[in-house]
């Protein structure tokens, strides 16, 4: 079985996706801040991390440069729904989603999914990244 | 009274006509004098030298003595000498010849001067003298044909004068017109001028100087006029077209920097509702492929989920807006084409205070970006520039060069240094650390959203480019970009 850590401050995208990955036959666990995503890398080993990147103090880019350089063997796919200005989250990589995906595929990540997406993208992309069917 | 004005014609053929007025009757009255001396001189040369002639006759001849030789000379000076009257005279004895006139009154001394006893007859009384004889000789002259010549030859004179006057008149009638042509001509080119309508040459045809010179200045000043003429309007046209271009350029600028605050504002709304959308999606899906196709609420889900897939198109839509940020496509680019677009632009804009200076590199490598982006980063910078100058005098320098190894940290690469520098009043070193989050500004409410440099610096990380920024306070402000360098043509692969 393999092993996905959901990484959103969204706790209800976190739960859907972690549902929707639960019913595809993964073992999903979830990290509200990218802190926390690299406290439980450390902890349990993973395959895959599925990120935002838009989230409060240490932002999606940085996570993905942080689990590339700790974690060289995890896959990564980062999801973003579009630039937020908002003071608190500000995030200077980033304008727009494309452009926040574009930092995040820069930074390392395997694969960028934009917010919303379907339950068959969602899984096609995890497959995808996993190598499922080409190993 | 008004004045009186006559045409130019009028008045030189008056002048002329009142010159002679005057000069005539002088000339006339001065010739007649002359002509009617000259006639009397002569007749009474005649009459004096004639009778002594006679009278020498007497005296030499001894005629006295012989009555018949005496009647002979005397009858001689009425036929041959012009005489009407002519008598001897000695001691109470009278001869007279028998062809004069008998009305003639004697007994009188000679006529001093021609006309003298109003009877039409000039007297000469000689006396003659001869051995015994003291004897007077008496002729009487007619005056009136040489009367009639003078009439005659001042009638002429009278005649000669209306002639000349006539002629005269007819000769300053026409010079008046010939001169006065020319001047009509003259005057309506420059009445046409002074109504506005430029394109009539003057093409006066003169033989007088004066004239020709004064058509030629005058076509030379209208030809002048009409360049004169010309140029204003092509000024007023030039003018006319950069005011539109100016107000074009503004609205361009306006709804530009409209449209990116509503794309800033839709991103951050779109970020939310995409959010939300991920679980409603999901949720919905998963929850459809359980339910069997029989059952009831499936119909609603189904509902549920194409909302959710309008809702997100939706968000799509909106995000258009920032479609220029949003879709930002990097290709190789010549960075000083979009610094010449952008110049041209701003510098329509920008406050006839500030100097714009730029240092730009004439050989450049490609840089990969954006172009559309690289202009709005630019503009947003020397707007920025601008608004720290504001209200006074200032120099905004644009500078892009080639730097192989580039002084900056962390950068190791070959870079296109861009920068902006203004002479403004610059930050302090707090300002500069905060100068592109969003919402950070220094600016009064009402003036800027505090979006721009932000937005700078976000365009920047999209390029993959670095920016930074120094700035003293009451000096200026520098930001300087700086963008990974292509490769070279020669280097690139074909």
């Amino acid at each position: 079985m393999q092993h996905i850590l959901v990484v959103d401050d969204e706790p209800d995208v976190r739960d859907s996706v972690k549902y929707v990955l639960d019913r595809a036959g993964y073992s999903v666990r979830t990290a509200e801040s990218a802190m926390e995503a690299l406290a439980e890398l450390a902890r349990n080993p993973t395959d895959l991390v599925i990120t935002d990147i838009v989230m409060p103090q240490v932002n999606g880019v940085e996570a993905v440069e942080s689990i590339r350089k700790a974690f060289p063997a995890v896959r990564i796919i980062a999801i973003s729904g579009g630039g937020n200005f908002g003071v608190t989250d500000y995030q200077p990589s980033a304008i727009t989603t494309t452009a926040y995906l574009a930092a995040a595929e820069r930074a390392g990540a395997h694969l960028v999914l934009t917010k919303p997406f379907e339950t068959f993208e969602l899984i096609r992309s995890v497959e995808q990244v996993l190598g499922v069917g080409h190993a | 009274m008004p004045r009186l004005r006559a045409t130019f014609w009028i008045y030189i053929t008056a002048f002329v006509v009142l010159v002679h007025l005057v000069l005539l009757p002088a000339l006339y009255f001065g010739m007649g004098y002359v002509v009617r001396e000259s006639h009397e001189d002569l007749f009474i040369e005649h009459a004096r030298t004639f009778s002594r002639v006679l009278a020498d006759e007497f005296e030499v001849g001894v005629a006295l003595d012989s009555q018949a030789r005496i009647e002979d000379l005397l009858d001689f000076a009425i036929t041959h000498g012009g005489a009407r009257y002519a008598e001897l005279y000695e001691r109470g004895r009278s001869i007279r010849s028998l062809y004069g006139s008998s009305e003639i009154k004697t007994s009188r001394s000679t006529d001093l001067s021609f006309g003298q006893g109003g009877d039409g007859i000039y007297f000469v009384v000689r006396p003659i003298v001869h051995a015994s004889h003291r004897a007077e000789l008496r002729l009487g002259f007619d005056e009136q044909p040489t009367q009639e010549r003078i009439q005659l030859a001042l009638t002429r004179m009278l005649w000669l004068l209306a002639g000349y006057l006539v002629v005269a008149i007819v000769i300053a009638i026409i010079l008046s017109h010939r001169l006065s042509r020319p001047i009509q001509r003259l005057k309506a080119v420059s009445r046409a001028i002074s109504s506005g309508d430029y394109t009539r040459a003057l093409n006066v045809n003169t033989g007088i100087r004066e004239l020709h010179e004064l058509a030629e200045d005058l076509e030379a000043m209208r030809h002048e006029l009409v360049g004169v003429n010309d140029r204003l309007e092509a000024k007023i046209k030039e003018k006319e077209i950069s005011e539109v271009r100016r107000e074009e350029l503004q609205k361009q600028l306006r709804h530009r920097q409209r449209l990116e605050t509503v794309g800033t504002l839709a991103s951050g709304i779109a970020h939310e509702i995409n959010n939300v959308l991920v679980p409603i999606i999901l949720y919905t899906d998963t929850a459809l492929q359980d339910l069997p196709t029989s059952s009831a609420p499936r119909a609603n889900l189904v509902r549920v989920l194409a909302a959710a897939r309008r809702a997100k198109d939706v968000v799509k839509k909106i995000l258009t807006f920032s479609r220029e940020l949003g879709e930002a496509k990097l290709a190789l680019i010549d960075l000083r084409e979009v610094v010449a677009e952008a110049l041209h632009l701003f510098s329509a804009l920008a406050p006839p205070t500030i100097e714009i200076r730029t240092e730009i590199d004439e050989s450049l490598p490609f840089v990969r970006a954006d172009s559309t982006l690289a202009a709005h980063l630019l503009m947003n910078l020397c707007t920025n520039a601008y608004q720290a100058m504001e209200g006074a005098k200032g120099t905004l320098t644009i500078g892009l060069r080639y730097q192989e190894h580039p002084t900056v940290v962390r950068l190791s690469q070959p870079r296109v240094e861009f920068w902006v520098s203004d002479t403004g009043r610059g930050m302090n070193s707090a300002t500069v650390e905060r100068i592109f989050e969003p919402f950070f500004t220094t600016r009064s409410v009402g003036q800027g959203a505090g979006l721009g440099l932000s937005v700078v610096h976000g365009i920047v990380e999209s390029f993959g480019a670095t920016i930074t920024v120094e700035s003293k306070i009451g000096v200026g402000t520098t930001f300087r970009i700086f963008f990974p360098a292509a490769p070279r043509l020669e280097e690139m692969e074909l």
